[in-house]
């Protein structure tokens, strides 16, 4: 049996994550028919792809130290299928590439198949926007725009943009030592399609089809309206001088966005401007022609590349709906009211436990036996003597504290 | 696998790899010369700036062949720009970054380039030496203030067996003039764990924010350790930090610490982080302190300043600071000094001209500076000598 590496190398916002969820729990499924997803906790391959391109990610590389080798010396040592899947991948360097592939057993007896699921720029653009506002940007949507459609590309946010989002190029790097036929594009249906069709095509690329795996978790990670990311983004001009990182990530991510905000589906979405919208489907269609040019394996239809036409009304995001963007703060300062709410209640039960432990203490050290037992010591340590009469106790004793 | 050129630009790039690897520096603007077939050698043609560095190296001193094949192969860590295409190699294509003339690429790109080896040298150049075993008898004591006065000597007790802290410990503050304290605080972040902002940056929030950094608050440190230990147990020393090494129980102390130069603070703060990527946090400390920062000192250059728009800030809270020093009940030794109102126009060692002081690192210069790093003898190498001195 030939071994097999699957690859996912991005892009962001094409479902990835609950791809990995579904991997990651069902691993014991998946491990009997021979094929191995290797991570010991969820976010195992996000730790392993910040390792292999040495990115800082607001002190998770920390945690991310040796992971990359840690999963790959995973994946040579299986002899089946392994499936390693990260988005921010797609940004890695030809020389990184060329370790990873290195490592994970490429030009020795493994087949690596590299797949790149991707969706049209229509919804990639306002998404990666909304992404770096959820990540504590404070730039307005106009622009985050521009410096995307700057061709010097110069700057954090293109960069970035560019490096995860710009199909041919990604396809380029990661596929350049690759047969185009081990080369597996997966394309997200448009909108309002069914439900389950993205996962079929995930189940074709990965060699799935037939294993029966428990599919639960959201499909998605919750999007935010264009009042609801407007308000996100004045917190964060507000906030980011004195707010932590390590405190952002679950009050502001999670708490706000994710938990809170995401549920007010009834607010407009975000969209592309519709003087950019050209720009885009220009862009799209050159995309298009180029991976169909290439011969990769295609899962889904190319033309799924090709974003919706332009919203009759544009909810702009840098000028939105203030009653909207009132409303969604409020929404916001109740989740952060009964958040609180929350926390004085655990401090207020911490706090008993804390005095009842005082209390409990306090009746220990005020047993005659213990002063006794206290001033006999203290008199004892200032002499000679008595230091080395301590020594020979605490010895018998067989340990060294110093107390009583 | 060996790579063929495709085209007479990428044999001529090919060309040019091979000329950067055995020491030249002709730009790829004025490079014409294609390599021979057995030379186009590679799986990928390096970026352009790890050409453009190792070239900018040859143009110093030629590097060993393994250096600049770990110039060629290095990826720039952290965000920003990925490794970019040569200008003429091949048509442009509508996708990917678009190529560019290494010459024109700004300083910035090439340190980020260089970081990432000088964190792979100092992460090799092995564990700083361990401590001697804590003393039993010996005097408590707690240095604190001003991190770039207190940590010398504080590594130094450590290192005899002597660490901070303990029952009845004697609380010394050092500090000294609140511009150079203010640097001192920048500069003890860049070398610590949690990554920090660019000097202008960094002060121009702690000028929005009003108050001193919590370390350097001399007034705020004191009057704290003074509710804990008592008043009497507390020194604040302003005029000679050794004085304050001498209250801590150090018998010998070393010569006046030397600020380290705007650039080398500036190249650690940008190496540190890489290093985290390799490291876990205990250990990138230890590294930066044992193996980076002595090599650093070395460099001469102008030290930092604050920026003249932030004086009058920084006038206040020399002021306000001055007073609460003088309302407390533990001992001053010392006054707090002014801050010096015009920079001096001689460099440190004498060279008219030269500032002696910057109000923020430059990206040439940093430049050059991590590439006397990298061309110079292995991290560690002459610090590990006089170590245990």
């Amino acid at each position: 049996m030939t071994k097999k590496v699957y690859l996912h190398v991005g892009t962001p916002k094409t479902g990835t994550s609950y791809l990995q969820h579904v991997l990651f729990n069902n691993r014991e499924k998946l491990l009997a028919k021979s094929i191995r997803y290797p991570a010991d906790r969820f976010d195992g391959h996000f730790l392993a792809a910040l390792d292999l391109m040495r990115l800082p990610w607001g002190g998770l590389e920390v945690d991310a130290i040796g992971a990359w080798d840690h999963l790959a010396a995973q994946v040579r040592r299986w002899p089946g299928t392994s499936i390693v899947s990260h988005e921010i991948l797609a940004t890695a360097s030809r020389a990184q590439i060329g370790h990873a592939l290195e490592t994970l057993g490429h030009g020795g007896d493994t087949e690596v198949h590299l797949v790149l699921s991707v969706r049209d720029l229509v919804r990639q653009i306002p998404a990666e926007w909304q992404e770096n506002v959820k990540h504590r940007a404070a730039l307005p949507y106009g622009r985050f725009l521009e410096q995307i459609r700057d061709p010097r590309r110069e700057g954090r946010i293109a960069t970035w943009f560019w490096g995860v989002q710009e199909i041919p190029d990604i396809l380029d790097r990661w596929g350049h030592d690759l047969p185009p036929g081990h080369v597996h594009v997966v394309t997200v249906p448009p909108a309002g399609g069914s439900p389950d069709l993205l996962w079929e095509r995930f189940t074709e690329a990965f060699g799935l089809t037939g294993i029966s795996l428990a599919l639960d978790g959201e499909r998605m990670n919750p999007s935010l309206g264009a009042p609801e990311t407007a308000l996100i983004r004045r917190i964060n001009r507000a906030a980011n001088e004195e707010l932590e990182p390590a405190d952002y990530r679950p009050l502001v991510r999670e708490l706000l966005a994710h938990q809170t905000l995401s549920r007010r589906t009834g607010s407009p979405r975000l969209g592309l401007p519709p003087d950019v919208h050209p720009w885009a489907t220009e862009l799209e269609d050159a995309w298009i022609e180029e991976v169909r040019r290439r011969g990769y394996h295609v899962v889904g239809d190319l033309d799924d590349l090709r974003g919706a036409p332009p919203p009759t009304e544009y909810a702009d995001p840098d000028h939105p709906d203030e009653a909207l963007v009132s409303g969604a703060a409020v929404d916001a300062l109740k989740a952060l009211l009964l958040d609180n709410a929350r926390l004085r209640h655990e401090l207020a039960r911490r706090q008993g436990d804390l005095e009842q432990t005082h209390r409990e203490l306090e009746k220990a050290y005020l047993r005659p036996t213990y002063r006794w037992r206290q001033k006999l010591v203290r008199r004892l340590e200032t002499g000679r003597a008595g230091r080395l009469a301590m020594k020979l106790y605490r010895r018998a004793r067989g340990r060294s504290s110093r107390s009583a | 696998m060996t790579g063929e050129a495709e085209t007479d630009g990428e044999a001529r790039a090919w060309g040019w790899v091979s000329h950067l690897r055995s020491g030249g520096t002709t730009p790829w603007s004025r490079w014409a010369d294609p390599a021979p077939a057995s030379e186009q050698a590679g799986r990928y043609l390096p970026g352009a700036q790890q050409l453009e560095l190792l070239r900018r190296l040859n143009q110093q001193r030629v590097p060993t062949p393994a250096l600049a094949g770990r110039v060629l192969a290095a990826s720039a860590p952290g965000r920003g720009r990925p490794d970019l295409g040569l200008v003429g190699v091949l048509a442009r294509t509508r996708f990917g970054p678009a190529p560019v003339d290494p010459q024109d690429l700004p300083p910035d790109e090439l340190v980020r380039v260089a970081t990432a080896l000088i964190a792979e040298d100092v992460v090799a150049s092995g564990e700083p030496p361990a401590p001697r075993q804590v003393r039993r008898f010996r005097r408590r004591y707690r240095l604190l203030g001003d991190p770039e006065l207190a940590r010398p000597f504080r590594e130094q007790l450590t290192a005899d067996g002597r660490p901070p802290g303990g029952s009845g410990a004697t609380v010394v503050v050092l500090g000294t003039d609140v511009e150079r304290m203010l640097v001192h605080a920048w500069t003890a972040r860049c070398f610590g764990t949690e990554g920090v902002r660019p000097w202008p940056e960094w002060v121009a929030a702690a000028a929005r924010g009003g108050a001193l950094p919590p370390r350097i608050d001399l007034a705020e440190v004191a009057r704290t350790w003074a509710q804990r230990v008592g008043a009497g147990h507390t020194h604040v020393v302003l005029d000679d930090p050794r004085r304050g090494a001498r209250l801590a129980g150090l018998r010998t102390t070393p010569g006046a610490t030397r600020d380290l130069c705007a650039d080398a603070i500036e190249l650690a703060r940008r190496t540190g982080p890489v290093v985290g990527t390799l490291v876990p946090p205990e250990r990138r400390a230890q590294l930066l302190w044992h193996r980076l920062r002595p090599l650093l000192s070395g460099f001469e250059g102008a030290t930092l300043q604050v920026p003249e728009r932030h004086r009058p800030w920084l006038a206040e809270r020399g002021a306000d600071l001055r007073q609460r020093l003088a309302r407390g009940d533990y001992a001053v030794h010392g006054d707090l000094p002014e801050v010096s109102v015009a920079a001096p126009t001689a460099d440190r060692a004498g060279r008219p001209g030269h500032p002696v002081t910057v109000a923020a690192p430059d990206d040439e210069r940093v430049l050059a500076l991590a590439m006397q790093v990298l061309l110079g003898p292995p991290i560690g190498a002459t610090d590990a000598a006089g170590e245990g001195e």
